[in-house]
Formats: C-alpha cells, sequence, structure tokens
C-alpha cells in the first residue's frame, strides 16, 4: 500500500530489491515502523540517555542542584579515590554481595530441585517462595527492624530462649550485624525468584535422563549433582550474573533499614546508598555522579571478568575452546539432540 | 534485516545525546510559575506547616491585595529535591513555599530568593523571637526566609518512674537538681542505679541538642570551623556527651524500633526534644499518658525544628507575596494556627494572646505544657548556624562510633574532624 503511495510505477521496479529504490522512497515506506518504535526511543531520550550524559557533565563540577555550576575538572574524582569512606562502600557492598548471594543461589537450587519432585499443592509452594519478591520493601524493612531490634527483637529474644548470649548480637549497630542482617533480607528477598528461575531451567532438562538414573539406581543426591547442577550451568550462570548486577547496585535494603547514613560505623553503607546520600542528603550532586560512574567502572571491570571466565575456558570433555555463553546453549542442545536420539 | 555497524551505532548514540542535550535545553522555555494566572499565587508548603483558617482565608483574597493564594502540598518526601530541581529549571516554580529548619542549606543560593526587607520585613523584628528571626537572616545579612514556627526545647521525663527510683519527680524539683550537664549525668546514673531507666534514648540525641542550645555551632558567620579551636562549644558537647555515654544513662538505641520500644515500656525515661515531640510521643505511647512531665534542661533551652517562608525571584508580585507572609505569620494566625495544627508560634505575642489552648489534653497531668515552652523559648540563645554544617554530620556519626561501636572517643574525635575537613576543602574552603 505504502509504495502505491510513492508514485514509482511498480513494475518498473524490481521486486524483494529493496536496496535498489531510492532511499528516499525507502524512508517513507518504513516511516511508519519507526513511528511505532518512536515512543520507547523518545522517552529513553528523555529518561536514559539525557540523564546519562548530564550526570557525566555533572561529575565535573561542584553543583547543589539549584545554583551556578562550578567546573572543577577531575577533582571530585581525584576527591573518590582517596575518600575512606567510599572504599569503605566498595568494601560493604562487596562483603554483603558475597553474604548474600552464595547461600541465597545454594538455597534457591536445593528448593527448585524439591519444587521440581512430584509432590502435592506443587503450584501453592510455587506462589508462596515467590511472594516475597513481590512483597512492599518498605513494609518488610519495618519487619526485619522489629526482628532484629538490639534490644527488643524477636531475634535476640529467640537467642536468648535457647540459652545463647544473655546480651543477644546487636544486629542493627554491629557492623557485621548489619551486614548479617541486610544479606538475610536479599536472601530473603530474591531466593523464591532464584528458585523460579531454576525451576524453568530444570523443566528444559529431558525427563528420560532422570528416569535412566533412576533406573540404573542413583540416589537423589547423585542425580542433583550429576545430572542437575551440570545441565543448569547456562541457567546458574545467568542468575549469578544478575546476582552480581543487583548485589553490586543494592540500596533499598540498607537505606530503607537503616536511613540514609548506612548505620553505625556506616557499616551498611553501600555505593549506591552512598551516591544518594551525597546527592540527595547533602546536595553534592557532583560528587554522587562521580560515585556513579565510579560504580560504572566497577561493574564494567566485573562483567568484563565475567566474560572472560565464561568464554576463555577449554571444554573438559572435549578440549575445545568454546567462544561464548550462547556458543554453550547450542552445544547443550546438540548434547540433548543425542540423548534424545 | 541488516546489520547495524558499529559507526551507524556510534552516530546514533551520539546523535541521541545531542538531541537530549537540545531537549533539556529547550526545556527552559516552558513556563516559569506554577500558575499562568496572574492573580494566582502559588504557595508549597507541607501538611501540619501552614494554618488551614489562614490558607482558606487567602484562598478567597490576600488581605490588602488583588491576588488569590492557591495553596498546593508536593510530596513531603524529597521536599528539597523537589524545590531544588524546580528553582535549577526555572520551570514551575511556587511564588511562595515553606522551607523546613534545614533553611541554612539555601544560603549559597540566597540570590534565588527576595530580600523582604524591602518590603519592611526589618519593622516586624521586633514581634518575633530574635534567635528564631536571626536563622532566616543569610551570612551577608539579607532577611530571606521568614519565621513561621519555632521549636524550643524541654527535658520530657516519666514522673512515675522518677518517683519509683526515689530521685525528685515534680518538674519544679527535676529542674533544680539537672542545673549543668554534670548534674544531669549524676541524676541519670542514680535513675539507672535504682530503675534500671536510662535518661535519653542515644548519644546523637544528647549532642546534637546541647548544641542546639549554644550560641555557638561549627562555623562562624563568615564560614571559619569553630571545632578546632582549643575551647569550642562542639568539643564541650562532645566531652559531655561522651562522659554520658560512659556512665551508662543513654539507651544506645539507634533506630526507630528500639527508641519507640523503649519509651512505650520506660526502658528510656526521659528525652530531650522540641515542643511537637509531644504530638510524636501522643501517637507512639498513648498509654503512658498522664505520666510524663517537663523539667528544664540543664543550661538553657535550645532550638529544634520550625520552619521558614520564602519568595523566590521568579515570583510574579513578591510585594503581594510578602503581605500574605507578614499577614499570615501575625500574631493572632499563628496562635489560631496552634489550636489548628500544634505549631508553636514563633512571635511571643501568640502565647501571651491568650487565644491559645494547651493541646496536650493531660498528657503531662496537670502541668500545663504551653506555659513550660512558654518559659523555655525566653532563654532560647541566638545562634548561626552555616550551610557547611551538614558537611559536619562526620560529628554524629562518630559520636555514634563511640556509644554502639566503642571506639575510643580521642580517635573518634580526630576522625570526625579530618573527615569533615576533607570535605570542606573539596568544596573550597581554607582552613
Amino acid at each position: 500500500m505504502t509504495a502505491q503511495t510513492t508514485g514509482v510505477p511498480l513494475r518498473a521496479k524490481p521486486r524483494n530489491t529493496p536496496t535498489a529504490a531510492p532511499r528516499k522512497a525507502l524512508r517513507r515506506r518504513f516511516w511508519p515502523q519507526y513511528v511505532a518504535i518512536a515512543p520507547f526511543y523518545i522517552l529513553f531520550l528523555v529518561f536514559g540517555a539525557f540523564p546519562i550524559v548530564f550526570s557525566i557533565v555533572i561529575s565535573f563540577t561542584d553543583w547543589d542542584g539549584m545554583g551556578a555550576m562550578k567546573f572543577v575538572g577531575l577533582r571530585q574524582y581525584l576527591y573518590l579515590v582517596s575518600d575512606p569512606i567510599f572504599w569503605q562502600s566498595v568494601g560493604n557492598t562487596f562483603i554483603i554481595w558475597f553474604l548474600s548471594t552464595v547461600p541465597m543461589l545454594f538455597l534457591a537450587l536445593v528448593i527448585a530441585f524439591l519444587l521440581h519432585q512430584n509432590m502435592r499443592m506443587k503450584s501453592l509452594y510455587r506462589v508462596a517462595f515467590f511472594v516475597p519478591n513481590v512483597t512492599s520493601m518498605v513494609a518488610m524493612a519495618i519487619v526485619f527492624g522489629s526482628v532484629f531490634s538490639d534490644q527488643f527483637g524477636l531475634a535476640n529474644s529467640f537467642l536468648q530462649w535457647i540459652g545463647g548470649t544473655s546480651a543477644g548480637v546487636q544486629w542493627l549497630s554491629n557492623p557485621w550485624g548489619i551486614k548479617v542482617t541486610i544479606a538475610i533480607m536479599v536472601i530473603w528477598r530474591y531466593t523464591g525468584y532464584n528458585a523460579i528461575i531454576y525451576l524453568a531451567g530444570l523443566q528444559a532438562i529431558s525427563t528420560e535422563l532422570y528416569d535412566s538414573a533412576r533406573v540404573d539406581g542413583a540416589s537423589t543426591w547423585r542425580i542433583f549433582s550429576r545430572i542437575t547442577v551440570p545441565l543448569l550451568r547456562p541457567v546458574i550462570l545467568f542468575t549469578v550474573i544478575t546476582s552480581t548486577i543487583g548485589g553490586l547496585s543494592l540500596f533499598t535494603e540498607p537505606q530503607v533499614l537503616l536511613g540514609n547514613s548506612g548505620g553505625t560505623n556506616n557499616a551498611g553503607m553501600t555505593i549506591v546508598l552512598y551516591q544518594y546520600n551525597q546527592a540527595f542528603t547533602h546536595f553534592d550532586f557532583g560528587y554522587g555522579s562521580a560515585i556513579a560512574w565510579a560504580l560504572f567502572v566497577l561493574v564494567l571491570v566485573f562483567a568484563i571478568v565475567n566474560w572472560r571466565l565464561v568464554s576463555g575456558r577449554k571444554e573438559n570433555e572435549f578440549g575445545v575452546v568454546t567462544p561464548g555463553m550462547f556458543a554453550r546453549f547450542g552445544k547443550r542442545s546438540n548434547a540433548k539432540k543425542e540423548v534424545v536420539r | 534485516m541488516t546489520a547495524l555497524s558499529r559507526r551507524s551505532l556510534l552516530a546514533g548514540t551520539m546523535g541521541a545525546s545531542l538531541l537530549a542535550v537540545a531537549g533539556g535545553l529547550t526545556g527552559c522555555a516552558s513556563q516559569t510559575s506554577v500558575s499562568t494566572d496572574p492573580r494566582e499565587l502559588v504557595l508549597w508548603y507541607w501538611n501540619r506547616s501552614m494554618g488551614p483558617g489562614v490558607l482558606k482565608q487567602a484562598a478567597r483574597g490576600i488581605p490588602g491585595t488583588s491576588k488569590f493564594l492557591v495553596s498546593q502540598q508536593p510530596p513531603n518526601t524529597n521536599w528539597d529535591t523537589k524545590l531544588r530541581t524546580s528553582l535549577a529549571g526555572r520551570a514551575y516554580v511556587p511564588d511562595i513555599t515553606a522551607i523546613n529548619s534545614n533553611v541554612s542549606l539555601y544560603f549559597p543560593d540566597q540570590s534565588m530568593f527576595v530580600d523582604l526587607n524591602q518590603f519592611g520585613a526589618q519593622d516586624l523584628k521586633h514581634r518575633y523571637f530574635p534567635w528564631k528571626w536571626d536563622y532566616g537572616i543569610t551570612p551577608n545579612g539579607r532577611m530571606c526566609f521568614f519565621p513561621i514556627d519555632s521549636g524550643p526545647t524541654g527535658f520530657y521525663y516519666r514522673y512515675d518512674i522518677f518517683a519509683k527510683a526515689g530521685l525528685p519527680s515534680e518538674p519544679e524539683a527535676v529542674s533544680a537538681s539537672i542545673r549543668t550537664w554534670d548534674d544531669w549525668i549524676e541524676f541519670g546514673r542514680k535513675l539507672k542505679a535504682n530503675a534500671g531507666s536510662h535518661m535519653l534514648m542515644d548519644s546523637v540525641q544528647l549532642f546534637s541538642q546541647i548544641i542546639n542550645a549554644s550560641p555557638e555551632r561549627y562555623f562562624s558567620r563568615t564560614g571559619k570551623p569553630l571545632y578546632m579551636n582549643a575551647t569550642s562549644a562542639v568539643r564541650d558537647a562532645w566531652n559531655i556527651t561522651v562522659r554520658a555515654i560512659k556512665a551508662g544513662i543513654l539507651g544506645n538505641q539507634q533506630l526507630a524500633t528500639d527508641q519507640n520500644a523503649a519509651w512505650i515500656s520506660g526502658k528510656t525515661a526521659g528525652h530531650i526534644e522540641a515542643v511537637w515531640w509531644a504530638q510524636i510521643l501522643l501517637s507512639t505511647a498513648p498509654a503512658t499518658k498522664g505520666k510524663w512531665r517537663l523539667a528544664s534542661q540543664p543550661v538553657r533551652a535550645g532550638n529544634s525544628g520550625g520552619s521558614f517562608l520564602a519568595i523566590p525571584t521568579t515570583c510574579k508580585d513578591p510585594e503581594a507575596a510578602y503581605k500574605f507572609i507578614a499577614w499570615s505569620q501575625t500574631a493572632a494566625h499563628q496562635a489560631q494556627t496552634y489550636n489548628e495544627v500544634q505549631l508553636f508560634p514563633s512571635t511571643p505575642d501568640a502565647l501571651t494572646s491568650g487565644i491559645m489552648k494547651d493541646a496536650s489534653r493531660g498528657f503531662f497531668g496537670s502541668q500545663n505544657s504551653l506555659d513550660f515552652f512558654k518559659k523555655q523559648a525566653a532563654t532560647v540563645p541566638t545562634a548561626f548556624v552555616s550551610p557547611y554544617e551538614q558537611i559536619a554530620n562526620f560529628f554524629t556519626t562518630e559520636i555514634t562510633n563511640v556509644e554502639a561501636g566503642g571506639k575510643d572517643p580521642d580517635r573518634a574525635w580526630d576522625d570526625a574532624v579530618t573527615q569533615t575537613n576533607r570535605v570542606l576543602q573539596k568544596h573550597g574552603v581554607n582552613l
């Protein structure tokens, strides 16, 4: 239809070779498609690209968010490199990330494996494990604040009841207590989410593998460690990457639990919380932006390390260097075909 | 489908960024005021920061002008961010705005606000508490922020627990036995020994309230740090707080859950805060009604909280806006506002007008909280709050480390000084 509006005689133009048409005609022919995808790009330009570019500009200035911007060159970045609180926040972020991700992914895998078994009320359990992920963070922080409260908390009452320490643990004022509490919040919230992702991965594994393993007399643990885990590797990789991204940008949990200053001794101060704290409570937008870009560099380094780890490794069975994650997906499907055959 | 080449992708991204910048610049062409109607003056305030009666009346016409007031409540959380964004973009700026007690953060950008003295604000000065009036004056003497309410502080305490501990429990007797901070700490020691309760929830509260009651604060009017002097108010407050921590009379309750539980259970039997805290206590621990009393805190009262009204330079009619401000904060209107939303007046005339009725409704037994805070307001010193005080919050972070983390007080002090100075130097302040 649109071709007719161009006024070019249809027969004069060979079909299926749009490159032969003049550019202008092409542009006219495809404008509805461009218009159709425009809303995303316009929104992205306004709320995505502009703030990104603008934050680079701000990071070279000293700006309080309303007055005149003072260009300071690299001063914000130089300060950042020697700022002990920034490095402390980097350390905190990694400690909390490690404390939360390792147990979380392990638990999620176990839960997914159990959910995959034939059991009663399967759907109910699946929903139950996913519910924490859609619970309001603020409500959750209040509950956690009460459970882990230093002097009146449920956790300490429980510890005292089972005869542990008489004074209890200073969950929310001891540096390690704070980190553990935040990690528990993260675990509580994201274990179900990761379990559901693992479950989807599990369902893609052919049941014939399990059946033949059972016939051969393999125990549940053997099936789990020798079939489930190896075949789930790409999915596990995916969850490790998403948890890393989530862990590095950890913000809501410490903010709602401890406030903008990150608790006693800045023990709960994460990189993003520090950035927020500088920009929106100290109104030091220049420094806040510099922190944001430092985080960007950190994430970039992590992404490269991740990518290298995944793509550069030799496959032990065949000794073939595989080019990357996606190639592996392909190889896995080949392997599956083989089994099916 | 043809693959996107790297060059075209880069070109596309660049173009997109340029467009974005251009889009940001054209944003300046949008309207300056929230309302384009020349007869309307828009006021931004948050709930319970202005009297509803006054606003209602002004909506029908601001007396002495041909303007009408349109009052709006932007979201209360991130109030400063919202206001700053409007002012930075010179777009959708209110004609009059309320600003909270962190008013000094606006001093560096005072040129964005109208000097109210040009409309004769200085003639009204004598009607307000001098300390409250001075908080609204910028370091170079411009009067940009007009007083709304004030927050004289006092020592809240549990009458029943003090009595049980065999200590003085009547307000006069308590006030008399805690004239100095050392008396207060000694009193707390006895309270702790006899009743097991704490005098105050945590070290930050004590430290901040001592500074709030001090005529000297962190910085001089010229922005010079005072805490490094041989004797300074900050160091004194620090030493008192450290003594209180060592005496074990502070509760070490760092978060709201613990604090609230401690007030409800009586584990914390005291608090130093302004008049508005009574409302918070009333909703947190309603069962303790009638068991609280008010005593004068050691040395003198301070000020905690209290907001201001300002006119951005983009205002359509600054003179009419000023007329609204002055009219809305007369003694009669402040008294009326106290009866409506319990904002403590900043003009002594409101307190003596006889219009105000004690809002505590028996929370302090037979004690009249209004009479008490009226007396405290007379002792609040005039002080200068510097815009750099936000940076100096390393002191409160470090005093918490001493209390909750057992950090050595002298090391904590040195760390606070070093960290504050580093940030000051980053902002180009000469020490």
